[in-house]
């Protein structure tokens, strides 16, 4: 279905016909924090696609033209849409992406806390932090383990 | 013909698992031993099917028979026999047919190892492993078809996928799969254990070396893939976050998390229906994840065309879903009456907390995985969720993860007084401090900083562990220091075999972090002769070169390796294999010098004049050679952990001698 | 109970939520084939040019929709046909729109330019038009009668003239 728009490797990185004062690393450091929007999960300083050494051209000529990175990150959004961020942007619905990891990061460290909590049956005083409770029957090995160091101290 | 036969034997397999789910299930339920020696003798079968129609279809690829349309689309005349033998697994039907060979042979081992154990589990697990077998051989026979005829015979084949003509993505995928198949094991006994309503420890104990096997071949598989995705993509990183790399690493983590909380409930009976949940989401996620990447649903590189098979998977991740929700809240009540807690430790507090990282990262995973999907639907827009997501959300629980490795072991089982504490932590908190003070001098950088600091804490935890253990060995059983570690392993594997593992990770870790926050690229155009300077090194272009193979010509460059001093100290050739049948998608093999500090690795971009100029991509990645390294420390840690125990093995021994004599 | 109750109430429809969502995905993909029937989606673009153009206003006209790229190869094949046949049907009531999918201006405007095209084209920002299009790929040209209805879908491009011929027919006014 694709094969007809995959550029020729060769061709992909012919030089390209502008010649600018930008070097090659100059436009790869900001076609690192760009995606192909054609690929799926393709960082486009790695793409070898026609439409991707385009893409290349039009950064080194807005990095000629003294264009801040940002700027340039911008125009592509506008061009293509987010799917160029590789990361949803933090806006609207998009925001649920960022979002929903940490609140279950956060909830589940709040249900662990309040089951343990109830685990513990006779409710302890305060200063009670899981290091301080002492007395569990011990792994076999690991008792026999401390018994030799015991001898060994 | 030979191909239908191998399709009739895939109907039988089909029909007979059929029979095998019944008599498992029913025989259990009546307690009926000619139902439950039926449902042995079924699983035994269907895996003799099984291999045949999968020995036949080898067959076909082998002896070049096209009139198969799997075999015409997946190989060709001139591929070498190796990628032909592997073409097995190369396309959406044959690896359906190897995962089913792969779970009918787990299937087979597990119930010939357990014939005479866990009388009450042992007819349900059988059901719960041919149900699965049941699935795949309908999607074989009905959707998929290995055996499907083109209509003609075609004079050659279309040819292997290119990108995976490489040794890498020949054992990766076998790996791979060996591990998300075996977590069906675990997942069996699970679930036999609740409808059995033998809930004690028994199908804990049984199920930790079965879940060990399947997460050493998935974690093998997984370095693997990232070796494969090094070596070929040629874009100087391993792992890209991708929906199918994702797929496999979902399974990891609930697995992982699993690994880890079985321990509590053997320890001490918590943790029932959370240790049945992580099972249970384990095999989902194996499923989920041979759906998403056989259906098309994740536009992805990897993704196998799109098929028919999609349907059969959804209604089958509903079944299971459902399925187990009801079995599990019927159960409820059985899997909480054991709470003999009064208090809890701080051993447990770390494990509850691995629990709850491991989750965690499933959760942003899966998450970050389909939320293009959720997005796409609910507003129309499309976006990406690619490494910068991940990185940001899944490296901070990394980080915390990490060191929990280091801290947990040092609390132990008992009392942990601030005196005890002090003695435990000194030394791994100043080996931490230390690497952080000397990353903070060479190479100022903040996350490397914390992160290769905690990796310096929890090796020298790991240090401590063994020396405390070994000094305690030779002190009591006067043992040198070899032979006391070699019975520390021997003796408690499961313990300092699992420290390996953690140092493994540790060595990953560090590969990480130097690849993701120190590597060095350029790009350039160099004509022959001519040199590029890139870190530590330059590179002189000495001239193209290439090579004409059975279905593919090679390009190579040759680029002679300069350190500082100016001394020659290798040579890389970087390749573009242009394959006869696919001219249009040339491969990529990427040059490489490895060396414990830093890997050369160059990518071939192109070449003008005749080879007289060429275009590459130079990268130096630090300390990228520890991740294999560290993946072999890992597996090696895994053996030594499942290496049975000498008295048990003396006593497993003893009883299938009486078994043998019995019968 | 109550946390059970609160715990199963948010799971739940999570659950849920997830199965639909992969039925969603199944059904996306499984559907492309479909596009080719119903009416024709709406779409607004600006032409390089700087003329606005919204599909509601080409209602009453046999449309001619083609989604190009200039790094695109095969579209080089159809390039002239398009331009012939848009210069001796543009007063028989026939419009041709391209609009240029995940492009660069500077390529763009070049291949214009190299193939005289004349009809109006402009860049489809952030692939809006193309989405809701479904395409899958470049060329893909839609024929759209005059009362916004998909009569033909053309996947790859329309190289020979009798073809074209015969799709532009069923799309007169």
């Amino acid at each position: 279905m694709f094969g007809f728009r995959i550029a020729d490797a060769q061709d992909a990185t012919a030089p390209s016909a502008a010649a600018t004062p930008v070097s090659p690393d100059d436009v790869n450091a900001v076609a690192k924090q760009l995606w192909c929007p054609l690929c799926s999960n393709v960082r486009l300083d790695s793409c070898e696609l026609k439409a991707c050494s385009q893409m290349k051209d039009v950064i080194a000529q807005q990095l000629a033209d003294g264009t801040e990175v940002q700027e340039i990150k911008n125009y592509f959004v506008a061009q293509y849409g987010p799917q160029v961020l590789g990361e949803p942007p933090m806006e609207g619905f998009n925001w649920l992406a960022w979002l929903l990891p940490i609140a279950v990061v956060i909830g589940g460290a709040a249900f662990i806390w309040t089951r343990a909590r109830k685990m513990v049956q006779t409710p302890k005083p305060e200063d009670d932090t899981p290091d301080q409770i002492s007395g569990m029957p011990a792994d076999p090995y690991a008792e026999k383990l401390d018994k030799e160091l015991k001898q060994y101290d | 013909m030979i191909f239908d036969i191998g399709y009739l034997m895939l109907i039988s397999g089909l029909v007979l698992a059929a029979y095998g789910v019944i008599a498992g299930f029913w025989g259990g339920q009546k307690r009926n031993t000619k139902l439950i020696q039926s449902s042995f003798n079924t699983v035994y079968v269907v895996a003799i099917l099984v291999l045949s129609a999968s020995a036949i279809l080898w067959y076909g690829l082998l002896a070049d028979a096209f009139e198969l349309t799997y075999v015409w689309n997946h190989s060709e005349r001139a591929l070498p026999t190796f990628y032909k033998f592997s073409a097995l697994w190369g396309g959406q039907q044959g690896s359906l047919l190897f995962w089913c060979l792969l779970l009918s042979g787990y299937s087979a081992i597990v119930a010939f190892f357990n014939r005479k154990r866990h009388q009450l589990l042992m007819p349900y697990v059988n059901a719960i492993l041919l149900t699965t077998s049941l699935f795949f051989l309908i999607l074989l026979v009905f959707a998929a078809n290995p055996f499907k005829r083109v209509g003609f015979i075609p004079p050659d084949g279309q040819g292997l996928n290119p990108l995976l003509q490489n040794y890498w993505m020949v054992i990766h995928p076998v790996m791979l799969y060996l591990g998300f198949v075996g977590m069906a094991v675990p997942f069996a006994f699970a679930v036999a254990a609740l409808i059995s309503r033998k809930l004690d420890n028994e199908w804990v104990r049984t199920v930790r070396r079965w879940t060990l096997i399947p997460w050493m071949f998935l974690s093998a598989g997984i370095i693997m893939g990232s070796q494969w995705a090094y070596m070929e993509l040629g874009w100087g990183g391993y792992w890209a976050w991708d929906a199918v790399e994702n797929a496999s690493f979902l399974p990891w983590l609930t697995g992982t998390a699993f690994l880890h909380s079985i321990i509590i409930q053997e320890q001490r009976g918590i943790l029932k229906v959370w240790n049945m949940v992580l099972i249970w989401l384990t095999y989902f996620l194996v499923i989920l994840g041979t759906f998403t990447t056989r259906s098309g649903i994740l536009e992805s590189v990897h993704s196998f065309a799109r098929s028919d098979v999609g349907p059969y998977f959804l209604v089958f991740l509903i079944l299971i879903m459902f399925g187990f929700i009801w079995l599990l809240f019927s159960r409820m009540p059985l899997l909480r009456s054991d709470h003999p807690i009064d208090s809890y430790t701080s051993r447990e507090a770390a494990f509850l907390g691995n629990n709850w990282l491991f989750t965690a990262l499933a959760f942003a995973t899966l998450w970050g995985t389909f939320f293009p999907m959720f997005s796409e639907l609910l507003t129309g827009q499309r976006i990406s969720v690619a490494a910068p997501f991940f990185n940001k959300v899944n490296g901070p629980l990394f980080l915390m993860l990490l060191f929990l490795m280091g801290a947990a072991p040092l609390l132990g089982w008992r009392h942990t007084s601030l005196s005890a504490f002090r003695k435990q932590f000194t030394i791994p908190i100043i080996a931490g401090l230390a690497v952080a003070g000397l990353v903070f001098v060479v190479a100022r950088s903040l996350y490397p900083m914390v992160g290769l600091g905690i990796c310096g804490f929890v090796v020298a935890a790991i240090l401590q562990e063994y020396v405390r253990g070994a000094m305690a060995r030779r002190s009591v059983n006067h043992e040198n220091i070899f032979v006391a570690v070699a019975n520390l392993w021997r003796r408690n594997g499961r313990r300092y075999g699992g420290y390996i593992v953690h140092l493994g990770i540790v060595m990953i870790g560090v590969a990480v972090i130097g690849n993701e926050f120190y590597q060095q690229s350029t790009n350039v155009t160099l004509n022959t002769g001519e040199s590029a300077k890139v870190g530590r090194y330059e590179l002189e272009f000495a001239g193209m070169e290439s090579n004409r193979e059975a279905n593919r010509i090679e390009f190579g460059a040759r680029l002679i390796i300069y350190d500082e001093a100016g001394k020659a100290i290798g040579t890389v050739i970087p390749q573009r294999n242009i394959y006869d049948k696919t001219p249009d998608q040339p491969t990529t093999e990427v040059g490489l010098q490895m060396s414990p500090i830093e890997d050369v690795y160059v990518v071939l971009n192109g070449w003008e004049n005749q080879g007289e100029s060429a275009t590459f991509t130079i990268y130096v990645n630090p300390l990228t050679v520890w991740m294999w390294i560290g993946g072999i420390v890992l597996v090696l840690g895994v053996l030594i952990a499942i290496w049975p125990h000498p008295v048990l093995r003396r006593a497993e021994g003893m009883q299938a001698v009486a078994y043998a004599t019995g019968d | 109970m109550a946390r059970r109750c609160a715990l199963a109430g948010g799971c739940g429809p999570g659950v849920v939520g997830f199965v639909l969502l992969l039925a969603w995905g199944l059904l996306r993909t499984n559907q492309t084939e479909q596009r080719a029937a119903g009416m024709a989606p709406e779409y607004t673009f600006t032409t390089f040019d700087g003329q606005t153009i919204s599909s509601s206003d080409l209602l009453g006209k046999g449309v001619v929709l083609n989604f190009w790229a200039s790094w695109c190869d095969p579209c080089r094949d159809e390039a002239r046909l398009l331009e012939e046949t848009w210069q001796r049907e543009q007063d028989n009531g026939i419009v041709f729109i391209g609009l240029d999918y995940l492009d660069q201006e500077p390529a763009a405007k070049a291949y214009l330019e190299e193939f005289g095209v004349t009809y109006p084209s402009g860049p489809d920002l952030q692939s809006a038009a193309a989405r809701r299009y479904g395409i899958k790929g470049v060329p893909e040209t839609f024929f759209i009668d005059p009362t916004g209805k998909i009569v033909h879908m053309e996947i790859g491009p329309v190289v020979d003239q009798a073809r074209m011929d015969e799709l532009i027919d069923q799309i007169r006014p």
